[in-house]
């Protein structure tokens, strides 16, 4: 069957990949609470995060230096999403599909961004450095066995930034601006909140979840171009498994797919990765709100 | 020959033109330009299932591509494999796409809008995954070989053959299509994208309706999937992946989003610029990224949106001007009610200790209400009396937590809320719900129910431009007894409030129902319009209509009612004649609080 050592490392490159997933799907639920849209170019957003601080570390700038530069670039990038491939669809929306006109937009920078990363670093796929030991496979004895450094660090750090997350998001006055305009724009806006900026900065705070979750999986997956859209799928996945109008739905999610996950890739590694999105599949149609979701009635 | 009959003959001579251009091609294209021709067919079919998709019912697929791959699959493995004649494995591979449509659409059931996109991202995902790697049954990236061509043993005219195939399927296609836009196909998956409930209280049944939809896209995708196998007589894994589902995207929305002739054209544009930009491989997909961009920021309306625009037309194939009906149908406002009619001596609707609890809140505690046969049965009470909840529990949007809700001697409070449209119970909404892309016109067409089934009515459309002449007739003669049928052609936001509130009346009368549930219908009306209205309550309920009504309006609502009941924080306080009910102390109590001289009270709620 499975030994209780490699129980354990599944258990923890579970958490891990799942650490990931909960901050790439963050990135979706804030954009989706406060606009109900959505970057569908997430993944790929993740992929260039991972690609530049591959290319910042092997070029001898410090991990902590490259992050911040890494964090910047992302923030800038998600600011231009929202200027430029979202914000002027507010004309549209009467038209026939307008509603949805950012997905194919979203999808469009997306492809874009996918091309730069195939012309600069080429479509095989490359090792990024390990960001927080000397060698990727360096490990650790927890409960007696051998768990991966780098995949205790990226659970950490992803918690951390997890926890940062929800005190911005219920503790500051940006958070709750942003609590304000998804329960309501207009009487946010008479309520002083600047619902532009705060929609701009719901984007900007996606990037950045990206670019965080692409510096910290560089050094546990093989990096290449096409790799966005397992992750934006995956944090689809899990926005939705949690429900995307529940915070906390979305890392119990994320961390229950990363578990799912790492053991069905155990046990088939033909299959084993689409198992879990079955799953999400089989539970929407059971239960469409998501796991932790709250059923709406939007009737008058 | 009419201006309208000659419209139908020149179209039926277009499809006759298509037809003979497509039967043309090859005696005068090259090679190349055959096989381009041929991937321009058999991809515009699947264009037009994700523009009626899409453009119509307004549901987001982004598997698209996985629907494809399992027509494509279907067909090269039942024809290879199992060695099924052609016929056979075809028809087999567009339906294996059509039952996984069925089965996505169940998601889309349940999921709207966003998670919608997301299962259909993740189905296209799983498709394109599993045919990578389940190398045993797809070959993956080898792919399979020899399968066999669709070209009924000639070599050499085997292109032909396939190019006429493809073309036909389009053409049949494109001509069910044109269908849809033109019939009550286009009106119920607009109103059922745009307006749910009210869709649901017209008596459409959304859920239906929704998976119908998907099971056609995956079909037309899967017919499109099916002919590319057999064109090429190899396929593997590489051509299924996003990037399939992301062209017929960019085909869809650059032809035009919403318009039958869209789909071809954007399909002729999208090869046209994979052609072009065959040559600069490295950069394909920032050049699809580029254009996906600069169309839906720039021309979100397509090529026929920008061609619309240079004619100088504003909303061509959209709504069609109506012609004044030759001679009144009847006068009556409820045309025919063919058995809806409410049977036995027992009340039109009988309400039961009704109950219906909100987190924290009863907002209905056991009510109980016997609306007469053909009476208009007011219901008052200070606001959040539980009126509209009353309403809305009754018409089926919100679920009874107990109570019983018996309609003509049946009982409909398990009944969705379109069937217990069906049965005969309208309504109207206190903030109104028109669907806003529908014309006055065709907003009142919803309520109307269809008189034949869809290929009687598709044979009619093929020959006659009066096919729904009786069904806009109807809805023209309602609009004109309220004295607007000169706004028929209208959308609602260019209308007037109170134009607007007739609409939806005519709507709800368009369905000739036994009762109707009328909520706050001259809230918002000035004098002359609350007039209007009265009368044309009055008028329905002596033809035998019987009528609920909420508002707010004493003196309406006493100069017409029958009978009143008033209820205050979800309860029934008291139940009479107009008369009885002004002089009820509970009642009075409950407007305007203790304290109060009962005399005082009296006169106040009087007036």
């Amino acid at each position: 069957m499975i030994s209780a050592t490699n129980f354990v490392q599944l258990l923890f490159s579970g958490l891990a990949m799942g650490a990931i997933y909960a901050l790439t799907a963050k990135g979706l639920f804030i954009a989706h609470l406060a606009t109900a849209r959505m970057n569908f170019g997430q993944g790929e957003f993740l992929m260039i995060a991972a690609y530049l601080s591959m290319a910042l570390i092997l070029a001898g700038i410090p991990v902590a230096v490259s992050a911040v530069v890494v964090i910047a670039v992302m923030g800038a990038l998600g600011w231009a999403l929202e200027r430029f491939a979202l914000r002027p669809l507010d004309r549209f929306r009467s038209l026939a599909g307008g509603q949805y006109s950012w997905v194919l937009t979203t999808m469009g920078v997306a492809l874009i961004i996918q091309n730069v990363a195939t012309l600069v670093w080429g479509k095989s796929s490359q090792y990024s450095p390990p960001l927080f030991s000397e060698s990727r496979s360096n490990v650790i004895k927890v409960f007696g066995v051998g768990v991966f450094v780098e995949e205790l660090v990226v659970i950490v750090t992803a918690l951390v930034v997890v926890a940062f997350f929800y005190w911005f998001l219920f503790r500051t006055r940006q958070g709750r601006g942003i609590q304000a305009i998804a329960f309501n724009p207009e009487a946010a806006t008479l309520l002083g909140v600047d619902v532009r900026r705060t929609v701009t900065l719901v984007f900007v705070l996606a990037a950045v979840l990206a670019g965080i979750s692409g510096i910290l999986v560089g050094p546990i997956v093989t990096v290449q171009p096409h790799m966005g859209l397992v992750f934006t799928v995956k944090a689809f996945a899990v926005a939705s498994l949690g429900g995307f109008a529940n915070p906390l739905g979305v890392l119990v999610g994320a961390l229950i797919f990363g578990i799912t996950e790492s053991f069905s890739n155990y046990f088939n590694s033909k299959f084993g990765d689409l198992i879990p999105l079955i799953i999400v599949l089989v539970l929407l149609v059971i239960k469409p709100s998501g796991l932790f979701g709250e059923a709406k009635a939007d009737v008058r | 020959m009419s201006a309208d009959s000659q419209r139908i003959w020149l179209r039926n001579l277009g499809y006759l033109a298509a037809a003979l251009a497509i039967l043309l091609v090859p005696a005068i294209a090259n090679d190349f330009h055959v096989h381009l021709a041929q991937t321009l067919f058999y991809t515009a079919i699947a264009v037009i299932g994700l523009n009626i998709l899409l453009g119509l019912s307004g549901q987001m697929s982004l598997g698209q591509a996985g629907f494809y791959a399992i027509g494509a699959y279907g067909s090269a493995l039942l024809s290879s494999q199992l060695g099924m004649p052609l016929a056979v494995s075809m028809a087999a591979g567009a339906f294996l796409a059509c039952l996984a449509g069925l089965l996505v659409g169940l998601i889309a059931l349940r999921a709207r809008g966003l998670y919608l996109a997301m299962a259909t991202l993740a189905f296209g995902f799983i498709v394109e995954i599993g045919a990578q790697r389940w190398t045993d049954l797809t070959g993956g990236t080898m792919g399979i070989f020899g399968i066999p061509s669709l070209d009924f043993g000639s070599r050499s005219m085997g292109k032909s053959y396939f190019l006429w195939v493809a073309g036909a399927l389009y053409l049949g296609s494109q001509i069910v299509s044109d269908y849809v836009f033109a019939s009550r196909y286009r009106r119920n998956l607009l109103a059922l994208k745009e307006n749910e409930s009210s869709a649901q209280t017209a008596g459409i049944n959304v859920p239906v309706w929704r998976t119908a939809v998907f099971a056609v896209s995956a079909l037309a995708a899967g017919m499109a999937g099916v002919l590319f196998t057999h064109q090429s007589a190899y396929i593997n894994s590489d051509a299924f992946t996003l990037n399939l589902t992301l062209t017929l995207l960019i085909a869809t929305v650059i032809g035009g989003l919403g318009h039958s002739y869209g789909p071809i054209i954007g399909t002729l544009i999208t090869l046209l610029i994979a052609e072009i930009i065959a040559s600069f491989y490295d950069v394909s997909f920032m050049i699809y990224g580029i254009i996906l961009l600069t169309v839906l920021l720039l021309f979100p309306q397509g090529a026929i949106g920008l061609l619309q625009k240079i004619a100088g037309f504003s909303r061509i194939g959209t709504s069609r001007k109506t012609s004044q009906p030759r001679e009144p149908i009847s006068n009556s406002l409820v045309a025919t009610r063919e058995g809806r009619e409410v049977r036995g001596g027992g009340p039109a609707l009988r309400i039961d200790g009704l109950t219906k609890r909100y987190v924290g809140v009863t907002a209905l505690k056991d009510v109980s209400i016997s609306v007469e046969l053909g009476t208009v049965h007011a219901l008052i009470g200070p606001n959040g009396a539980g009126k509209s909840t009353l309403i809305n529990v009754v018409s089926g949007l919100y679920a009874a937590d107990a109570g019983r809700i018996v309609l003509g001697g049946r009982d409909i409070t398990h009944l969705p809320c379109h069937a217990r449209a069906r049965l005969g119970l309208a309504r109207t909404f206190q903030n109104l719900q028109l669907v806003p892309s529908l014309s006055a016109l065709e907003n009142v067409m919803i309520g109307i129910r269809r008189r034949r089934g869809a290929a009687a009515d598709f044979a009619a459309w093929m020959t006659s431009a009066h096919f729904d002449q009786i069904e806009r007739g109807h809805a023209l003669l309602l609009l004109q007894q309220f004295g607007i049928a000169h706004v028929s052609d209208a959308r609602p936001e260019d209308l007037p409030y109170g134009h607007r509130k007739l609409v939806e009346l005519a709507r709800s009368i368009a369905e000739e129902p036994a009762v109707m549930l009328l909520d706050e219908p001259i809230a918002g009306l000035n004098d002359e319009e609350a007039r209007q209205i009265a009368d044309v309550i009055r008028r329905i309920r002596n033809e035998g209509t019987t009528i609920l009504l909420v508002e707010h309006n004493m003196d309406f609502v006493m100069s017409l009612s029958d009978r009143v009941t008033v209820l205050d924080y979800g309860e029934s306080i008291a139940e009479g004649t107009p008369a009885e009910v002004r002089s009820d102390a509970r009642v009075v109590t409950a407007y305007l609080g203790v304290g109060l001289d009962t005399e005082q009270a009296k006169l106040a709620i009087a007036t």
